[in-house]
């Protein structure tokens, strides 16, 4: 008899969204406050937070804004301002709102942001600075940009983290002194980096419940309590939820109970890319009936994995080696070869039966040789791995049918393996 | 010019035969380098030959296992061809893999699969604000160079990297002559002849172009061209990395237009600013590497815009209207593009776009719009 899977929902998940609206709200209501308003892309929104700047995050606002369901309207309006539909689509949502509210064009509220009165660009992909530029161009948003070289081979780490320090040090901080017409404030880098330090030691205790067969939880609920290790950078509202949040694993972890009903999963699965923020729903709904549960990802994995190398007493120093330090620098700043590292690790660690690369059609960031990845693990784990194609927000880009029979055929291969 | 044209049309007909050619008649290494900023001139110093990688000559098959299909025309074909061994006489290649993410693709892909003996990846950083870009770029100059000694077994002198620069140098004005002479003689070259001229120069040992376009700029001076009727002068722009099909240039010529110069990367672009040789030579190929212009939207260039940039070129040369050639999944180009849109609208400028792709194209929906286009400037 068919068993029929169900998710078995976490309670602490529920509490996620009233910090992210708040952080949202906090920022659309700003400049009525006279506080000074950022805008950041790459890891460059710290520095706006430790001078008191609210700052919104690229990656974060189109996170949200897919989360919201404002996603399609806001590309609307974008594609109406002449943006093609093949650019990236967080490129495009930016660009739409800043024309909805340009020319009146009524969207959801809570998409809608203040123009910043500095944009730090950090360019970890080019297209971050092709979006700043067109900002830049069509709103004349003042824009402070910086290179953050994604690197491709190890031995270029250190003179890249010297290239990324000296752009910190020289332009970063100098420039937001200028704009807040302040020295800048290391005591509360320090202080924001100590948050981080405590809410990724705690969230690196929840990733071990992952390591449970069956799993206690999924990527799905880690992917929705991100925001504490990310752009919630430094509130202290995130030790809260974590601590919750272990709690609560800890318990089913007691009480026996998996992440989905009945007895846990039948699959153990990898997801590469970004996460279909604008579409989690849709895809948990083909994992879920064939037993399927997605633990863990490269980009989830991307924040902070190593909480011990925080180093507060010295936080621009290790704001930089978090991204090219040699032991601690981000998976996706040694790419692609750095991916493969990372997912060999994830194989072993969470007894993974195979791998989902997303791809995603209007952004390359993490699609780098990902047939290449699927093959170089494949023949190391005898891991299968398949490419989905789609987007993170625009559902143009979204075929069901193709996915479906994808995530088909991985089952059936993992199927194979095992008899 | 007949003699010229002919030698220029047999290289770039089929570069890979052209090259193997080279490299068996030179007894030297050939290294490809990916379009648009890796400067040859270090790869010519280590008496290697640097050839411009191209978009090749035949449908994408192997490379599909690959790359995804919304990767740009360059990148799919280069990967087809790297993997299919049609690049095997290769003995290296250097990729800039800030350029723009698809070139990201490249190291890992061809290390597996082609393991060519030589392989180096360049940073080369957008120009923006801050000494530490300009130390970053040197260092990753310097870095360039060492590996090529490694490889080579040899130093690079600064006399010889000079020497190198110089007759790139020379190219460039020998470039820049049989641009200038078709501007003042709109029609003596065809557009596809002059694109083809400009590919020649990234295929072949710069000296031999050198000559090759002596003679050819002593024959287009030395030639009268007559009046073909009012022809209506058009400015293409963009095909960033890559050269477009020459069918395409020979219809908007066909359709009544006339091409008096361009700003695209197999053209204009290619041999825009020369490197100073006043110190040091390392220096002067990253200040040619900062130079803003020609604006290119993978160098991360804003305080000018490149709608300006193009209308000043068109009215330069007395043109009426502006092509707009935009590659198929090229970040870099799409996403300037409707800046350059709304540019050419707020100047009253005439402006066209057209897609162009790798493989699938349908010329009969190009040579519409160009034809509509050609009618709205007065070209018909």
């Amino acid at each position: 008899m068919d068993v029929k899977y169900k998710v078995n929902r976490l309670q602490t998940t529920n509490e996620i969204r009233p910090l992210v609206d708040k952080h949202w709200a906090d920022l659309r209501t700003a400049k009525e406050r006279g506080e000074l308003v950022a805008w950041a892309s790459g890891p460059t929104f710290i520095f706006a937070y430790a001078m008191g700047m609210k700052c919104h995050f690229m990656a974060g606002y189109s996170a949200y804004c897919g989360g919201i369901g404002a996603g399609e309207e806001v590309l609307k309006v974008a594609e109406m301002a002449g943006d093609l539909p093949e650019t990236c689509s967080y490129h495009r949502l930016h660009m739409g709102m800043g024309e909805a509210v340009a020319r009146g064009i009524p969207i959801n509220p809570q998409a809608i942001l203040p123009m910043p009165d500095l944009m730090v660009a950090g360019r970890l992909c080019p297209e971050m600075s092709h979006y700043a530029e067109g900002l830049h161009r069509r709103f004349g948003v003042r824009v402070l940009p910086i290179d953050l070289p994604a690197v491709a081979n190890i031995e270029d780490m250190p003179r890249v983290r010297e290239f990324v320090y000296r752009q910190f040090k020289e332009v970063v901080i100098p420039t937001i002194e200028e704009v807040c017409g302040k020295p800048f404030d290391y005591d509360r880098m320090s202080e924001i980096l100590s948050v981080l330090k405590k809410v990724a030691t705690l969230r690196n205790q929840c990733w071990e419940f992952f390591k449970d067969k069956p799993s206690r939880w999924t990527l799905w609920d880690y992917g929705v309590s991100i925001a504490p290790v990310f752009y919630l950078m430094g509130n202290p509202a995130g030790i809260t939820y974590y601590e919750k949040l272990l709690k609560e694993l800890q318990e089913r972890r007691e009480k026996g109970i998996p992440a989905i009903a009945p007895d846990g999963e039948k699959y153990r699965l990898y997801w590469d890319g970004w996460l279909p923020w604008a579409f989690l729903g849709k895809f948990m709904r083909k994992f879920t009936p064939h037993g399927a549960v997605v633990l863990c990802g490269r980009y989830p994995w991307e924040f902070f994995p190593h909480p011990e190398l925080i180093d507060p007493e010295h936080p621009v120093e290790s704001w930089a080696d978090l991204y090219y330090g040699m032991e601690s620098h981000l998976v996706y700043t040694f790419s692609p070869k750095g991916t493969i590292d990372l997912i060999g690790k994830l194989i072993d660690d969470y007894s993974l039966d195979g791998l989902i690369m997303f791809s995603s059609k209007t952004c390359r960031v993490m699609n780098l040789a990902q047939p290449e990845v699927i093959d170089v693990l494949d023949k190391k784990y005898g891991i299968p791995g398949v490419i989905i194609e789609g987007d993170m927000i625009d559902s143009a880009m979204i075929s069901d049918a193709q996915i479906e029979t994808r995530l088909q055929a991985l089952y059936e291969m993992i199927d194979s393996r095992r008899r | 010019m007949e003699r010229v044209l002919s030698k220029i049309t047999e290289v770039t007909s089929d570069p890979y035969a052209y090259v193997t050619g080279l490299k068996e008649r030179t007894g030297k290494k050939v290294i490809g380098c990916f379009p648009m900023y890796v400067p040859e001139e270090i790869v010519h110093a280590a008496d290697l030959i640097p050839v411009v990688i191209w978009r090749g000559n035949e449908s994408v098959t192997w490379g599909h296992a690959h790359v995804p299909p919304y990767d740009c025309g360059i990148t799919r074909s280069f990967v087809d061809d790297a993997v299919r061994g049609k690049l095997n006489f290769m003995d290296g290649m250097v990729f800039h893999v800030r350029q723009c993410l698809q070139v990201g693709e490249f190291p890992l892909i061809i290390e597996r699969n082609v393991k060519p003996a030589y392989q180096k990846v360049l940073y080369l950083p957008p120009i923006y604000e801050g000494e530490a870009v300009r130390s970053f770029l040197l260092d990753d100059l310097e870095s360039f160079k060492t590996s090529l000694e490694d490889f080579t077994g040899k130093k690079i002198s600064d006399d010889s990297l000079k020497k190198s620069i110089e007759i790139y140098n020379e190219n460039r004005s020998l470039l820049e002559r049989v641009y200038e002479i078709r501007r003042e003689k709109p029609g003596i070259l065809r557009a596809r002849e002059v694109m083809q001229t400009v590919w020649s120069s990234m295929l072949m040992l710069k000296e031999d172009h050198n000559e090759l376009l002596k003679e050819l700029i002593k024959d287009m001076e030395g030639k009268t061209v007559e009046s073909k009727g009012e022809r209506v002068k058009v400015i293409p722009v963009g095909c960033l990395c890559q050269t477009l099909q020459f069918d395409i240039l020979d219809m908007i010529e066909d359709l009544g237009m006339i091409i008096t110069d361009d700003d695209l990367y197999v053209g204009s672009r290619y041999f825009a600013n020369k490197a100073n040789l006043n110190g040091s030579p390392i220096e002067a190929l990253a200040d040619r590497y900062l130079t803003k212009t020609p604006l290119c939207p993978t160098k991360g260039v804003w305080d000018i815009h490149w709608g300006d940039e193009a209308i000043k070129k068109m009215r330069d040369n007395n043109a009426k209207g502006i092509i707009s050639i935009r590659v198929k999944y090229c970040p870099p180009h799409t996403c300037y593009y409707p800046d350059f849109k709304s540019k050419m609208v707020e100047e009253g400028v005439p402006e066209v776009m057209i897609e162009m792709e790798h493989e699938i194209m349908s010329l009969e929906g190009i040579k519409t719009r160009l034809q509509s286009f050609a009618e709205t400037i007065g070209g018909v």
